[in-house]
């Protein structure tokens, strides 16, 4: 078993965004008595969500912050100052300062428990893959993201193709039909104008970046995406994007899209002659042949828009990890709630037997036969999957009003996806995962 | 249910087949246990021939067990069990229909359809002339993606029924099943040439039209179908009304170009009306009930109905006038014209049309058959049409002799009265009006002329009295923003802060922002400020409505009070309020400074949670619904 390792002297960064009058602030902000502020992340924390963009303001502007994973839900220790007051009292973030004294006992505490203190270094460029139209549903990423007040880019497949990705250190993919078949929401949707808009737009863009059909542009797409991760990328994906990003590399030879999407159908035997070393998550699966069926594959196990298979929903509860051990899967399931109320998505759950054995489950549904909740490595990077659409909307139908954190802002389910914000942030450790 | 098939298999299955065990007579010789037996003895040749037609009603009921079993097995979710049932049935009974049905609807989601079709194809040649069997065959074929096949089925079928609607419909709806809306819109286009009937599924073509966005043809689909069909008109209007709003006008034009019949112009009102042009609404829908009928007043009914639902100026005259007019019309001597009459005349006042609204009182007024509760609504409604004239003496003359009206209403229309007679000014009256009503509404009225006459502790006192229970919520509230304001202040009576509050209740914003603010001059300056601080935001608040010079006032307002409050909660909440103007005026960069100057600075305040969602709003993070 190695140990942790102990930090390396910081680097400065230039302050940038939100708050840069912290950084302004660097030199005074020790002029307090008190060492350290505490932001808890339990029961007594007054905006959760909201934390974390507190935190990530804290790293943006080049200070060390600690995440304490298992301390008190996965509370943060930051240096005391008045700009990070100021951030924290804006936000309606509830802080504790602490002294020396009781920073040394939390970290005995951190050192005799299941607990460890992560450094946190280089706050995230983050990009989120969307198309510049927007589709008329919500992703929770980017709600979340707007929330927390962390900035991101959009990107999408003009600048995936064009290597921009290497440029970012977090990439989040939402609702995506990596398959090219626009989620098969034409079984639903057809004739609305943003499924019309949809499939103009995106056969343009295939026309545009040279790809004959608009699955072989994704197709292309989750390539890159698979590439990103492999140097070094950090990939989060929640809903359809999950299932169809490996649906789409298994397929790479294969026609696996309807012919409504590539005017060909797909191809009987596609089943046999899918690569599953090529994906990230899954193996095995067995593709929809039909095209009057809303379902990708048997990868999810809810199958919310297949009636005669649909599942009904339970909750799911989050592991336990050893955090000195497994500082990863350790600091992705941080939380003040173990059992989290499930939710639908187009993607809801992952079937277990679909899993690659390298796969890490983070959560599951007790007796089911499916898991929520994966992350893995693939080459230097890391991975993680998130089934359903938005934790706190939990039959989300296209066209709902989007949710407002504001009301949420204690959310267990966006607790985990901010989780994954900023994990790349975190200094990594030669330890096993 | 699909039109012109036969009952359907969900239809069957609500006829319960107990599930029995089989009858154990039908193995061998054994007698059936179907009655219970107390001594052996040789039956009768009677009842010989009775035990024979019971067997042989054994032996019929034993499909229709089995199939039972299926339904059953179907509705758990068992499909594979439930299929195998279905196809033994249908191996004892080619042309079961609801085994075929099951069939059909459990193989799909099994992704077995094919298997469906040997099945069909007997059942058909066994009974080649029977229509629900054609049909199974026919949409098997397209959904396994056979057209040619189902095109021969359909026309084979439409050839021995020339007549008939049903071949080209079901090879439609089969077509539609399969999202193949464009081959579902020919087929019927082909069909009413062939039929010889231009009306011809006219419904079916409207929603095909619709799902393809095509809604002008689905328009002009739907006006050509409620001529065979008007009672489609609900329908029609509630498919139409989803149109997006580019192609409304469209439709609306198209409905009402050249001289349309009474059901297009019906149709085209309604569409009007849920589309928020109610004045249009009325214009194109008044000439289709034109000519007395009972279907004319219906539809008058309908269209007041629907106008009901909107809450408009131009809505509720609409919907008065079209209750006028149902009241003429209206086949039902008396009640129904009399109670439509005082409908329409509330709805007039509630338009703001008083003229249009004392005519028909007075027709309801001159009609001796009326009844009573219709009279009494006139009434009523005559004395709310004086006092909303401003006619306050005709009115208070009314309500002492007019001995049509009900106690309720009578001390209702007082206080309605009193509230007319504060807005002129006049407080002495309507003090009288309301001085010896002991009721929670009387004591709050009671409490406002009080404060009106600057008394202001009797104010508070007449207020806590009335407490949270008179009037709507919206009074409840404005009585306890006033009792917070009130607490402020030390004095017991205040001539010039009554005076001022008189001037707002009166509407007249810009002289009541002058007088809050010699009010307050007169109240002590420095921290705490007995309540000259809350005066000046009172008058902020609405200075900020007003125009732009007046907001310039009210920011030096919000200025003064954040700067010389002191501790109290005018500061804050004039600190929000400041920045909710800057809001406004889009100077969002300085609206987010004071913002966070009002968290940072008085984080214990009422209004830092509005603030901070206020901040959350003009940084963009909340979602725009």
């Amino acid at each position: 078993m190695k140990r942790r390792n102990f930090l390396k002297q910081l680097s400065g960064y230039v302050a940038t965004g939100l708050s840069g009058d912290i950084a302004a602030l660097l030199a005074p902000y020790r002029s307090s008595p008190l060492a350290s502020l505490l932001v808890p992340m339990d029961d007594a924390q007054s905006d959760h969500l909201k934390a974390y963009g507190v935190t990530y303001h804290v790293v943006q502007a080049g200070i060390k912050a600690e995440w304490l994973l298992n301390y008190r839900g996965g509370s943060f220790l930051l240096p005391d100052g008045p700009a990070i007051r100021r951030d924290a009292a804006l936000a309606g973030v509830s802080v504790e300062p602490v002294e020396e004294s009781r920073v040394t006992a939390i970290r005995g505490e951190i050192e005799a428990s299941n607990m460890d203190a992560v450094p946190l270094e280089k706050a995230p460029k983050v990009a989120v893959y969307v198309p510049p139209n927007a589709p008329p549903w919500d992703d929770a990423v980017t709600m979340a993201l707007q929330y927390a007040g962390i900035p991101f880019d959009k990107v999408w497949d003009f600048e995936v193709l064009g290597g921009k990705l290497p440029g970012y250190d977090w990439l989040h993919l939402h609702h995506e039909d990596f398959t090219g078949q626009y989620s098969k929401f034409y079984l639903i949707y057809a004739g609305q104008p943003w499924l019309a808009e949809m499939v103009r737009f995106n056969a343009d863009a295939a026309k545009q970046l040279g790809a004959a059909t608009v699955p072989a542009l994704k197709k292309a797409v989750a390539r890159h995406i698979r590439d990103y991760v492999g140097n070094g990328g950090f990939l989060f994906a929640m809903c359809t994007a999950t299932e169809t990003i490996d649906l789409a590399l298994a397929a790479e030879r294969v026609d696996i899209a309807a012919a409504f999407a590539d005017g060909t159908p797909m191809d009987p035997e596609a089943d046999a002659k899918l690569d599953w070393s090529k994906t990230l998550a899954f193996t095995g699966a067995h593709i929809e042949p039909s095209p009057q069926i809303a379902s990708f594959s048997d990868i999810d196990g809810h199958q919310v828009n297949a009636p005669a298979r649909r599942q009904p929903l339970g909750a799911f509860k989050l592991f336990n990890f050893s955090a000195k051990i497994d500082p990863v899967p350790t600091l992705l399931v941080q939380n003040h709630r173990q059992v989290i109320p499930d939710f639908y998505g187009l993607t809801t759950s992952f079937l277990r037997s679909r899993l690659k054995p390298s796969d890490v489950v983070l959560a599951d549904e007790e007796g089911a036969p499916w898991v929520k909740y994966i992350n893995g490595n693939h080459g230097k990077g890391t991975w993680t999957f998130f089934g359903g659409h938005d934790p706190e909307d939990q039959q989300h139908q296209i066209g709902d009003p989007p949710t407002d954190l504001s009301l949420h802002p204690h959310s267990p389910g966006y607790r985990l996806i901010l989780n994954n914000v900023l994990f790349p942030a975190a200094k990594k450790r030669e330890l096993k995962t | 249910m699909r039109p012109g098939c036969p009952e359907s298999a969900a239809e069957a299955a609500t006829r319960h087949w107990p599930v029995n065990r089989p009858c154990p007579a039908l193995a061998g010789d054994a007698e059936p246990r179907v009655y219970p037996r107390t001594r052996p003895r040789t039956p009768s040749g009677f009842l010989r021939l009775t035990l024979l037609g019971l067997l042989v009603l054994a032996a019929r009921s034993l499909p229709a067990q089995a199939i039972g079993q299926g339904f059953e097995l179907e509705r758990a979710g068992q499909y594979e069990q439930a299929a195998g049932i279905y196809l033994a049935t249908l191996r004892a009974d080619p042309t079961n229909l609801s085994a075929l049905l099951g069939l059909e609807r459990v193989l799909r989601p099994l992704n077995r359809l094919g298997e469906l079709l040997p099945a069909a194809q007997r059942a058909a040649a066994a009974s080649p002339t029977n229509a629900a069997l054609r049909g199974v065959l026919l949409r098997t074929y397209v959904a396994l993606n056979e057209p040619d096949s189902g095109r021969a089925v359909a026309l084979r079928w439409a050839a021995a029924a020339p007549r008939d609607e049903a071949p080209y419909r079901e090879w439609a709806m089969a077509l539609e099943d399969a999202h193949r809306h464009a081959a579902a819109r020919d087929v019927l286009l082909v069909g009413r040439r062939a039929l010889g009937r231009p009306g011809a599924f006219g419904i079916e073509l409207a929603e095909l039209s619709r799902l393809s966005g095509d809604w002008e043809g689905a328009a002009r689909e739907w006006a050509a179908a409620l001529e065979d069909a008007p009672v489609q008109l609900p329908n029609a209007a509630s498919a139409l009304a989803e149109a997006p709003d580019a192609a409304r006008e469209r439709i609306a034009r198209l409905l009402t170009a050249g001289t349309p019949s009474p059901l297009t112009r019906r149709l085209a009102g309604e569409l009007l009306l849920g589309w928020g042009q109610p004045q249009r609404a009325w214009a194109v829908f008044e000439p289709s009930v034109a000519t007395p009928s009972a279907d004319a007043a219906f539809a008058l009914r309908r269209f007041a109905d629907l106008a009901s639902a909107r809450s408009t100026p131009d809505a509720r005259r609409v919907r008065a006038l079209a209750l006028a007019r149902y009241a003429d019309l209206t086949p039902e001597p008396g009640g129904a014209a009399a109670r439509a009459r005082a409908d329409a005349a509330r709805a007039f006042i509630d338009a703001g049309d008083r003229a249009a609204a004392r005519a028909v009182l007075e027709r309801v007024a001159q009609d001796s058959s009326a009844p009573a509760d219709a009279q009494r609504l006139a009434q009523r409604a005559v004395v709310e049409a004086l006092i909303d004239g401003g006619q306050l003496d005709t009115a208070a003359r009314q309500l002492a002799t007019n001995g049509r009206l009900s106690a309720d209403d009578r001390a209702g229309l007082r206080l309605r009265l009193a509230r007319a007679r504060i807005a002129t000014g006049d407080l002495d009256r309507a003090d009288s009006a309301v001085a010896r009503d002991s009721s929670v509404e009387g004591l709050a009225l009671q409490g406002w002329i009080a404060l009106y006459r600057g008394r202001l502790k009797d104010a508070q006192g007449l207020f806590h009295a009335a407490g949270p229970y008179a009037g709507d919520r919206h009074e409840a509230t404005e009585r306890t923003a006033m009792l917070a304001l009130l607490q402020q202040v030390p004095a017991e009576s205040f001539r010039e802060l009554g005076g001022a509050l008189l001037l707002l209740a009166q509407g007249d914003s810009l002289h009541a922002v002058q007088a809050l603010r010699l009010a307050a001059g007169r109240l002590a300056t420095g921290a705490g400020g007995g309540g000259r601080p809350d005066l000046l935001l009172l008058a902020g608040r609405v200075a900020a409505r007003l125009d732009s010079a007046q907001q310039q006032t009210a920011l030096a307002l919000f200025d003064e009070i954040v700067h010389t409050a002191g501790e109290g909660a005018a500061a804050p909440a004039a600190e929000l309020e400041w920045a909710r103007l800057l809001e406004r005026r889009a100077q969002t960069a300085e609206a987010m400074r004071h913002l966070e100057h009002l968290i940072l600075t008085y984080p214990g305040s009422a209004v830092v949670p509005e603030a901070r969602r206020e901040l959350e709003r003009a940084k963009g993070a909340i979602p725009k619904s």
